[in-house]
């Protein structure tokens, strides 16, 4: 016989993905889910982020295939971090945050950041309970980027462009990076940045002090 | 939860936990075939996804099941000409019809199960 369904198949995981933002929202907390091809710099610039937060009570989950160096990296500078290993997936899924998500002290923090694995296909489509999701391309990735990954620039709300110290030595084209990415998205907000000189960081702090948050 | 390195494999199981589910209540025991609708915008690949399930269904009710995959091309409405469009590619930039660009896309971002054949 035939069984009508008609129902998405994340389903199950949208469904977490609202539990999880529920409980943030419950302590007040805007989330940003944080993406990038690996070696963009994620972790950089949430070093970098950190040290430019003054007022701001971060709070940051990693998630990564192995490993626990970029925790370590963050715990250095006095951030409660949670390391996700996802033993092999490419991705996180609401549930893995599900998992953590007590495990941050949620009743001192007013942002928490979760850095994605490094992936610039499958992070864009599994929600995981964030208020937005933000980009990081690295300018030495090449300018076909967009239009080759049109989903993750579609999806998020802000567009960050790390290493802009290196555009003298490259043949990139950062004017059709930020032309074809608004063609995807004209609401994105493009920040052009270097994690190693420190450029266009505060650019990028003040954006986030003006959102939402405890 | 899941421990696959395709995103596809994550999909087939989410799919195959729904179907499953949906069979048992049918007081059925054995689902011969299942429709899905794949947008092409989806950023799911539908051979990465047949492949995928294949290997998820072994000694599930499913085993036998054949997956039917309807693939949904990418839509939109464009309010410049005032038309509904499909094309073949992913995303665009501009109506292909009048190359305006207040167009709204309407489909292929679908990842949907639509029913089951189940015994």
């Amino acid at each position: 016989m035939k069984v009508k369904i008609i129902t998405k198949i994340l389903e199950a995981n949208d469904r977490i993905a609202l539990q999880n933002r529920n409980i943030f929202d419950e302590n007040g907390i805007f989330v940003i889910n944080l993406m990038s091809a690996p070696g963009a710099g994620k972790t950089s610039l949430l070093e970098q982020t950190i040290r430019k937060s003054s007022g701001m009570n971060i709070g940051i989950i990693e998630g990564d295939i192995a490993g626990s160096d970029d925790a370590e990296r963050i715990e250095r500078l006095d951030i409660p971090v949670v390391q996700i290993n996802t033993g092999g997936a490419c991705h996180l899924d609401a549930n893995m945050i599900n998992e953590v998500i007590r495990d941050l002290p949620l009743d001192t923090l007013g942002i928490v950041f979760i850095e994605n694995v490094g992936n610039l296909v499958c992070p864009a489509e599994f929600k995981v309970g964030e208020d937005i999701k933000v980009m990081l391309l690295s300018i030495t990735e090449g300018h076909d980027k967009p239009l080759k990954y049109p989903l993750m620039f579609q999806e998020s709300s802000a567009l960050i462009l790390n290493k802009i110290d290196l555009a003298p030595y490259t043949d990139v084209d950062i004017e059709k990076i930020k032309k074809d990415s608004l063609s995807l998205n004209p609401a994105l907000r493009i920040f052009e940045i270097s994690c190693r000189t420190g450029q266009g960081i505060q650019n990028w702090v003040d954006w986030l002090k003006r959102l939402p948050q405890k | 939860m899941y421990k696959e390195k395709m995103h596809e494999m994550s999909i087939a199981l989410n799919m195959l936990d729904i179907v499953s589910e949906q069979c048992r209540r049918a007081d059925c025991t054995e689902i011969e075939s299942i429709h899905v609708k794949i947008g092409k915008a989806s950023g799911v690949l539908c051979d990465a996804l047949l492949f995928a399930f294949d290997a998820a269904k072994q000694d599930s009710i499913a085993k036998n099941a054949f997956l039917h995959i309807e693939e949904v091309p990418v839509t939109g409405f464009c309010s410049d000409c005032d038309k509904d469009f499909a094309v073949e590619e992913q995303y665009i930039l501009s109506c292909p019809l009048c190359q305006g660009t207040a167009f709204k896309i309407t489909g292929g971002r679908e990842l949907d199960i639509i029913d089951i054949e189940a015994v």
